[in-house]
């Protein structure tokens, strides 16, 4: 009996937990959408995502969080899923800490940090939705994008 | 004494001569277009706001140097390597829509023709398929209506062999007009699918 019953209590469980699983699925899908793909590409660049570096080539998918490290002859040249052009120069490190694009629910968000390198962005239509929401930060200050193409040297 | 003092003068001297921290510069676009950008440190903010206008934060708690134009021949020279490898720029499409449908219409078509041959040059596998409306009918409604516009432009672009995976399609509703109006304004250039081809 108390087995039995035991059986009973577990099943709900594995249900909740296999629930809960596949619930997450989506979820995490969505989180992991390519947010740019590599158009443009000298060698070597790298991303380094949650710690794991992948090589960079023409095609190659870039996400949010993704750290972006060229060598001394090294250029990656991006094209975001809002249109925004974003290329790093030789020597640089980059990370994208921020990136939505929902227009329909006026969510748009991108913020990048330069460590160091060179950088020419041209914006997309996140920064044409919301000017404020396209933001570079530097070791010394913030920039704060009205639209259209800047270029930034960290050194 | 001036064994101590060399490697000091040497540190000053190594400090003047480069530029360290970050240098901005606000150059036109593609499009002749200049933009604005506000460069901001713990000590103040410095706006850009012409072509080649640049400004240096040389330390966070020092102000942006004020704006000034740099040369050309200077910004190649900063940016030479870099600008080198700017992708060529997204294409794009409007494709405009009858009031309160996602019908297309025969002018659409012949312009989707043309989207289909601009893909096709740039052997493009990253295209978006934006659905737009104008703002007569309620915002729920008109996110309904845009998402009904890309999809039909989109079930077009699969059917003359362009790949389903290559397509990003989204809808925007009422909330990104070409041409801003008051509510419930028809407006036929904000009844639209813009497609970019990347």
């Amino acid at each position: 009996m108390i087995q039995r019953d035991n059986r009973y209590v577990v099943r709900p469980t594995i249900l909740c937990i296999s629930l809960g699983i596949l619930l997450l699925l989506p979820a995490n899908s969505i989180a992991n959408e390519r947010i740019g793909l590599v158009k443009t590409y000298d060698p070597l660049a790298v991303a380094v995502r949650q710690g794991v570096e992948y090589q960079l080539e023409k095609g190659a998918e870039i996400f949010e969080g993704d750290t972006i490290i060229t060598d001394p002859s090294g250029a990656v040249g991006i094209i975001f899923t809002d249109g925004a052009v974003l290329t790093l120069g030789p020597s640089g490190k980059l990370v994208v800490e921020n990136f939505m694009f929902n227009p329909a629910e006026q969510k748009v968000s991108f913020i990048s940090r330069v460590a160091k390198g060179t950088v020419a962005f041209i914006s997309g239509a996140i920064g044409r939705i919301s000017p404020k929401a396209v933001q570079f930060k530097t070791p010394t200050a913030t920039l704060g994008l009205h639209g259209t193409k800047i270029l930034i040297k960290v050194e | 004494m001036i064994k101590i003092l060399l490697p000091t003068l040497a540190a000053v001297t190594l400090t003047a001569c480069c530029n360290t921290g970050t240098t901005v510069v606000l150059i036109p676009d593609a499009a002749g277009k200049v933009g604005q950008v506000s460069v901001t440190t713990k000590a103040g903010t410095t706006n850009l706001s012409k072509a080649n206008e640049s400004t240096a934060a040389t330390k966070a708690e020092q102000s942006p140097t004020s704006a000034a134009i740099m040369s050309t021949d200077k910004i190649q020279t900063m940016f030479g390597d870099t600008l080198a490898k700017v992708p060529i720029p997204p294409e794009r499409f409007r494709l405009y829509f009858s009031s309160g449908t996602s019908d297309i219409s025969a002018e659409t078509r012949a312009e989707i023709g043309k989207v289909i041959d601009v893909i096709k040059k740039h052997e493009s596998c990253d295209l978006s398929v934006i659905g737009h409306s104008d703002r007569v009918g309620d915002n729920a409604s008109n996110k309904g209506l845009s998402i009904d516009r890309a999809k039909a432009v989109a079930e077009i672009l699969t059917s003359n062999g362009i790949d389903a995976k290559c397509m990003d399609i989204r809808y925007y509703g009422e909330n990104d007009p070409a041409i801003p109006t008051a509510d419930n304004v028809a407006e036929a250039r904000n009844r639209r699918v813009e497609v970019e081809i990347r």
